[in-house]
């Protein structure tokens, strides 16, 4: 018998007395299925959180804080460092011949949450002249766009669907009065449509502030990041920082991130570790109750090795099966969950890499599980194995 | 089987008149029982030792969410700027005069880093009344006399203390985008005294400053404050009285928003609280896993012991002495398990804290966790050994040594 051959007949006589050992088999992939569909689940918090951050963030638009400021609310920048920041080298022009370049302002408004009536900031941003053609991800999804120089606003998707009174035609209470909101917006899932959007210099004026926070800008490639750079860190009038959206935002979002990832691991982990002591057990316990049967096999000619094989191939079978069922169970109760932290709204996203890493987990501890009791049943010595 | 039968004869000496079976001593025999194969106790040991380290884990997060709900006042509001508007510091005479307000406190924040950008800190620069409202902060007299005799004078707390080794009489200069009337954007403090968070005992990072110091050497924003911290005489007027601080201010250059501690940490701890939802299904599917762990390995250990429960009915034991038994059993595997998992658990939360540095308060440990622990422990026990147990009650002893 070739050994190819061997080992699937092994495995098939293993998997078919499965039932017989329903109650031990069982544990191994209730254990498998809790381990992923945990592990799965926290991940697809982390997964969903950074997929809003990382889509809100493009390689060629940076953005311009002052120095050393580690968010845009501690940032300043001056209406002389703002034609300074759009005269430098290396940005994208609009259609109008103007560098694609806009000095933002931001203040904070109160909104309500609809689902637990509690109170959060939701960032108001105003826009520079320029600031549609630098986000051209804005797409209005009713009512119309705010008008500059008027108390108008639009409201972000997200913004609008979770918090009270930010449809079209509600009022928004600012330090000079009601802004009306004229129309929601969507971006396609970015940070952005946790937002409200108005006209920068209506909002500095509206605030009586003179200053706006920071500045974003376009360039023509990513590649001119350096040059644009540089040129900044060259004028002596500016003492400003430029860093890529992308990065900026990563940055952000990396506490709660590192936190989200630090719990999925460590739950993960030691659940792994729980199944895997749970494995050893149902596979030592198989393979004790079928040493007669192995002993008989050997006795027939078939190969340690295939035996040791057909061990391993009933571990892994196992905890497919649980991991997949795992995996399964996350997705049906996860995936697509709307979740917000503080105002910024995201979905649960359970990716196939996800759910392929938790079962990728899962036959890792299958595996692992497995091997010494395979080792064992390879091992069984026949003479005395027969004479039980 | 050699040590139950060996159990059984040597109490045979006992005495003819003494009930049989009662002189079996119960705890060998039950620990005999229990290691009959001691890689498959051991392993099932592993497994719900491994449980219970999650669940003293997660129950840290638990702790650590409700002592921050429960530390935040409903009797103390903060008055913030709504628009971020400095407020002046008259504010507070006005706001001191709401019926109800027995206290106000202003503060103004002075941010910047130490030595390197990731070092974020804050000064928080008060006067006395400061700490009136937050009583938490363990803080005596004379540092409190000395801090408002220093001019540049800072009171640091123990985490920071402990961070950057600071100590008294060192001088901390901080890198800030606050400029002074000279210019200079750095400001140097001098620690007079250590002083603590009774609620985060070494953990809260507290930096003090003079408010006065703050005010004459900064080049703007003089006479502002950026928070006032109200203290009400009825909590549960929180929300009336800071709406009427609010109307105070509605049409000045800086309208406030005033709400409680509790609100703003509810606001603030929503995020956790959902993840906190997950913690619990987590547990829940921990132990429904345990269940099948525990059960099955009962299960097996009882069809190999048959006939050994058929010698100990034989010897006198009743049905529901053998039924004892193997709850019993588990109800010891069970504890034991959760003993060691919970210390193991008490070991690893202040080792987990350092890799969640900014959520460090969500992990707290206490004694409340540990008795929940055993009670669970107690009610997988009884669960997954139910079942064996009551298999075991029924065997027929004719029966059971027929077959073998």
């Amino acid at each position: 018998m070739n050994a190819i051959r061997q080992i699937v007949v092994v495995t098939m006589i293993g998997l078919r007395a499965l039932p017989q050992r329903l109650g031990a088999s069982l544990v191994v992939v209730v254990g498998m299925a809790g381990v992923v569909a945990v592990t799965v689940s926290i991940l697809s918090l982390s997964t969903g959180f950074m997929r809003t951050i990382h889509n809100s963030g493009r390689a060629d638009r940076v953005i311009v804080m002052s120095h050393n400021a580690q968010y845009e609310f501690g940032s300043s920048i001056t209406r002389e460092n703002a034609l300074a920041i759009a005269d430098a080298p290396g940005l994208k022009l609009a259609t109008d011949g103007k560098p694609i370049a806009s000095a933002e302002a931001l203040t904070s408004i109160v909104v309500t949450k609809k689902s637990n009536g509690l109170d959060f900031n939701m960032v108001l941003r105003g826009l520079g002249p320029e600031g549609l053609a630098l986000r051209p991800e804005i797409r209005l999804i009713s009512g119309r766009m705010y008008r500059p120089a008027t108390h108008e606003l639009i409201a972000g998707k997200s913004a609008q669907s979770e918090f009270e009174g930010l449809d079209v035609g509600n009022k928004v209470s600012l330090p000079d009065g009601d802004w009306t909101v004229t129309g929601n917006f969507e971006t396609g899932g970015s940070g952005l449509e946790s937002e409200m959007l108005g006209d920068s210099e209506t909002l500095l004026s509206g605030m009586r502030a003179n200053a706006f926070k920071s500045m974003t800008v376009m360039l023509d490639r990513p590649g001119d990041f350096n040059r644009f750079k540089a040129a900044l860190s060259g004028n002596p009038a500016l003492l400003v920082d430029a860093i890529p959206e992308s990065e900026y935002l990563a940055n952000q979002a990396k506490q709660l991130n590192g936190f989200l990832t630090v719990v999925a691991y460590l739950v993960g982990g030691i659940m792994g570790l729980g199944a895997l002591f749970g494995a050893l057990n149902t596979l030592y316990s198989a393979v004790s109750t079928r040493s007669v049967e192995i002993a008989t096999l050997r006795v027939f000619g078939f190969g340690a090795a295939a035996i040791l094989i057909s061990v391993l191939a009933e571990a892994l079978l196992l905890s497919l099966l649980g991991a997949a069922i795992g995996a399964g169970v996350a997705w049906c109760a996860f995936n697509g969950n709307l979740h917000a932290a503080g105002s910024l709204v995201f979905r649960l996203t359970v990716t196939p890499a996800l759910m392929g890493e938790g079962i990728g987990l899962a036959c890792g501890l299958g595996m692992v599980g497995g091997l010494l009791p395979a080792v064992r049943a390879a091992r069984v010595p026949v003479a005395v194995a027969l004479r039980a | 089987m050699p040590s139950l039968y060996l159990l059984i004869s040597r109490n045979r000496s006992c005495g003819p008149n003494d009930p049989p079976g009662g002189r079996v001593k119960f705890l060998p025999l039950l620990w005999s029982g229990l290691w009959r194969k001691p890689t498959r106790t051991a392993l099932t040991l592993l497994s719900i030792v491994v449980a219970f380290v999650l669940f003293g884990i997660l129950s840290g997060i638990d702790a650590g969410f409700e002592h921050a709900l429960s530390t935040s006042r409903l009797d103390r509001l903060f008055t913030d700027s709504r628009f971020g508007a400095p407020m002046n510091i008259s504010y507070a005479e006005q706001i001191a005069r709401v019926p109800g307000v027995a206290l106000v406190a202003p503060r103004r924040g002075l941010y910047g880093y130490y030595q390197d950008p990731k070092n974020g800190m804050g000064v928080i620069c008060i006067d006395e009344r400061f700490f009136s409202l937050r009583p938490e902060i363990i803080i005596t007299k004379a540092q409190l006399a000395t801090l408002r005799a220093t001019r540049t004078g800072a009171l640091v707390d123990v985490y920071l203390k402990n961070k950057y080794g600071w100590k008294i009489g060192d001088k901390i200069p901080l890198q800030t985008e606050t400029p002074q009337v000279d210019g200079n954007k750095t400001w140097t403090f001098d620690v007079v005294g250590i002083v603590d968070d009774a609620n985060y005992p070494g953990q809260a990072g507290w930096f003090f400053g003079n408010y006065e110091y703050l005010d004459e050497a900064s080049a703007t924003g003089k006479g502002t404050i950026d928070r006032f911290l109200v203290r009400i005489k009825d909590p549960d007027r929180a929300a009336l009285i800071g709406r009427q601080i609010d109307k105070l201010f509605a049409s000045s250059a800086a309208p406030t928003r005033t709400s409680s501690e509790k609100s703003r940490s509810q606001a603030g701890l929503q995020f956790i609280g959902d993840v906190r939802l997950f913690t619990h299904a987590i547990v829940g599917a921990v132990f429904f896993m345990l269940l099948f762990v525990t059960g099955n390995t009962i299960l097996q250990s009882i069809r190999e012991r048959v006939p050994e429960f058929a010698v100990l009915k034989t010897s006198g034991f009743t049905d529901n002495a053998v039924l004892w038994l193997v709850i019993a059993e588990a109800v010891l595997l069970c504890l034991m398990a959760a003993v060691i998992g919970l210390a193991l658990a008490k070991v690893a939360i202040p080792i987990t804290r350092p890799a969640i540095e900014d959520f460090v308060f969500l992990l707290q440990t206490g004694w409340a966790d540990v008795l929940r622990g055993f009670g669970l422990a107690l009610v997988v026990a009884v669960l997954s050994s139910l079942y064996p147990a009551w298999r075991v009650r029924r065997l027929s002893i004719v029966e059971a040594l027929s077959r073998h």
